[in-house]
């Protein structure tokens, strides 16, 4: 036998109707709130990764030189090239702008053998107004409804929080990163040893130690806030905050919500409110976002944005684990066999059976009667007469417009 | 309040959680230390307790097969999960080392060869310190690659030394110290927040 060579995962019929009726109910759901749809190049220039500073990991990234020597990558993120394609068209003239998109990410950090994602988001160009933010997080929220998630949270924090923080430690990225990855894991143990050693203020040190506490019901974080003496320095990011949150509170979705203070995404395009959505069991995000309004500025453009990704196969793996797939009845098309003599005839049939929405497949007997037939609903054409089949049982007829009848009749 | 299922690796690592429960006053009837079932329940059927290889509890409650688990850092770090490590047990410590011959020096110019259990530690270590090494991965009597000059030195997990010890090993450098932690599912930490909260907070109560 001979050796695959392909390892990718293939994915069948059914799993595939599944997955394009998750993408189907996404792009509804944007469809609704206004949003329209808008693709990018799979392959992208390498450059525009790598300005100053770098945005992303180029590390991660899929490259491929093409014939005039240039480095190419294959689209490692959505959201940063349609920020600059907004901001070198001027697509939106500074006028809002609602776009959704279906689109591939390619990395070689996924796991799988793939390398290779399918992201599901919004971009809203526009100005910051929590009622904008909210409206983007009331949208995340409806879609995991629409999906079926019985139970579900929206983790919404702040990117500008531990930035803030940061501000007042004058610390070199090298000393950032093990602290961002001890909040992000909630790791206070390692944490208060690891703040021990650097040079910072006992103030600051005691803010950046309660950042992972601060999680939960979203009055009950303000509390601790305040108990701590931590509002003082991140007043400005916190009443933001407050705002977004009483905005979701008009859409009645609040039951939905939690604050995770300590949250911080990789991606370091983020300015203000970022969040995370969860569902039971599943470790990791289905949705993650937030508001971008400095990306822009790499491309020589003011465009402040927010917007939010669902990781499809994440989002169809959650479905399926929670039993919410529609278990699809693979309907078999209906075959027609036909003799020479009357093959004119038995196309047309087949045609006019396809104008209706029916399957069909045609076979010619070529004289040879007994080719028929596995599928249970079947016609056999010949020179002077038309039948269907169900399995044993046959049912003559003249026209097409009495076959329809009795293929309806039997359907309802 | 919602019923939750925490994965602990068996052997010492269970033992010591056991007792560490009985003290929050949360036992497990059936539990019996000659006991060979895998699944306890506690009195109200609010927890389930899952016995599992310890390598294997953080992927356990990274996909959600368990809300919590209870599991060494050396496996934590080795998986590479993507959970919370929300408290530091304080038991089983213990550390990771590079360990050789003596007068063996780490500083060559040819890239180092290092038997380990630990792949994923030591790259990332050697990495972080620029060096660039060769990866011959063991599953077991780590200390005898240096002596039959399988590998330069190991990276190992050190808890008293002995084994070194009788084996003419000697620590080179040490990587960074390792105890058992108590890790939480991302989504069960958002959609079970109460009882996992709570939880939480007693078992720090019940922290020496």
């Amino acid at each position: 036998m001979m050796h695959p060579l392909l390892h990718t995962p293939y994915l069948g019929n059914g799993l595939l109707q599944q997955r394009d009726a998750i993408i189907a109910t996404l792009k509804q759901r944007f469809k609704t709130y206004g949003y329209k749809q808008i693709q990018t190049a799979a392959l992208e220039p390498y450059d525009l990764y790598v300005g100053n500073p770098k945005i992303g990991n180029t590390d991660d990234m899929i490259k491929v030189v093409d014939t005039s020597g240039k480095v190419l990558v294959l689209r490692p993120d959505v959201t940063i090239p349609i920020t600059q394609q907004i901001a070198t068209t001027q697509m939106n003239g500074g006028e809002d702008t609602r776009l959704f998109y279906i689109m591939d990410v390619f990395s070689y950090r996924f796991e799988d053998d793939q390398k290779q994602r399918t992201q599901a988001g919004v971009e809203y160009f526009n100005n910051r107004t929590p009622a904008g933010d909210a409206e983007v997080i009331a949208l995340a929220i409806h879609i995991l409804k629409d999906c079926g998630f019985p139970e579900f949270k929206l983790e919404i924090g702040h990117a500008g929080f531990f930035r803030a923080l940061l501000a007042q430690a004058n610390l070199s990225n090298e000393q950032i990163a093990p602290l961002q990855t001890y909040i992000q894991t909630k790791n206070i143990a390692e944490m208060v040893d690891y703040l021990a050693t650097l040079p910072i203020q006992e103030t600051v040190k005691q803010a950046m130690q309660y950042i992972p506490f601060l999680y939960g019901e979203p009055n009950e974080v303000m509390e601790k806030i305040k108990r701590h003496g931590l509002n003082g320095i991140l007043q400005a990011e916190l009443t933001y905050l407050v705002n977004v949150y009483n905005s979701i509170q008009a859409y009645g979705l609040t039951d939905h919500i939690v604050f995770n203070l300590g949250l911080i995404n990789d991606m370091n395009y983020y300015s203000d409110v970022i969040f995370q959505g969860f569902v039971n069991q599943v470790g990791k995000p289905v949705v993650m976002g937030g508001r971008y309004d400095s990306l822009g500025d790499y491309f020589g453009a003011r465009i402040p944005a927010i917007g939010f990704a669902f990781d499809v196969d994440l989002l169809l793996h959650a479905a399926k684990q929670h039993g919410l797939l529609s278990t699809l009845i693979e309907e078999e098309p209906i075959a027609i066999y036909y003799d020479v003599a009357a093959q004119k005839e038995a196309l047309a049939i087949a045609l006019a059976l396809r104008e209706r929405g029916y399957a069909v497949v045609t076979y010619s007997t070529n004289g040879d009667q007994h080719t028929a037939s596995k599928e249970t609903v079947h016609i056999i054409c010949e020179a002077d007469s038309y039948n269907l089949y169900y399995g044993k049982q046959a049912i003559s007829f003249q026209h097409i417009s009495e076959l329809i009848q009795l293929l309806q009749e039997r359907g309802s | 309040m919602a019923a939750f299922t925490i994965a602990v690796a068996k052997g010492r690592t269970a033992d010591q959680s056991i007792l560490l429960l009985d003290s929050m006053g949360i036992t497990f009837q059936q539990l019996t230390s000659s006991s060979r079932k895998l699944i306890f329940y506690n009195s109200d059927e609010t927890i389930t307790l899952i016995f599992v290889k310890g390598v294997d509890v953080p992927t356990y409650v990274e996909k959600g097969a368990a809300d919590l688990g209870i599991v060494g850092k050396d496996n934590i770090l080795e998986s590479q999960a993507e959970i919370y490590e929300v408290l530091d047990l304080k038991f089983g410590k213990c550390k990771f080392a590079v360990a050789g011959k003596p007068g063996q020096v780490l500083d060559t110019m040819q890239p180092l060869i290092i038997a380990t259990k630990y792949p994923t530690i030591a790259r990332n270590y050697f990495s972080r310190k620029g060096k660039s090494i060769d990866i011959v991965k063991l599953n077991g009597s780590v200390e005898l690659a240096p002596l039959i000059g399988l590998a330069d030195v190991i990276v190992d997990i050190v808890e008293t030394g002995n084994t070194l010890r009788e084996n003419g090993l000697i620590i080179l450098e040490e990587v960074e110290p390792i105890s058992t932690r108590l890790i939480v599912n991302k989504a069960s930490f958002a959609l079970k927040s109460q009882a996992i909260h709570s939880f939480i907070q007693e078992v720090q109560k019940n922290l020496v």
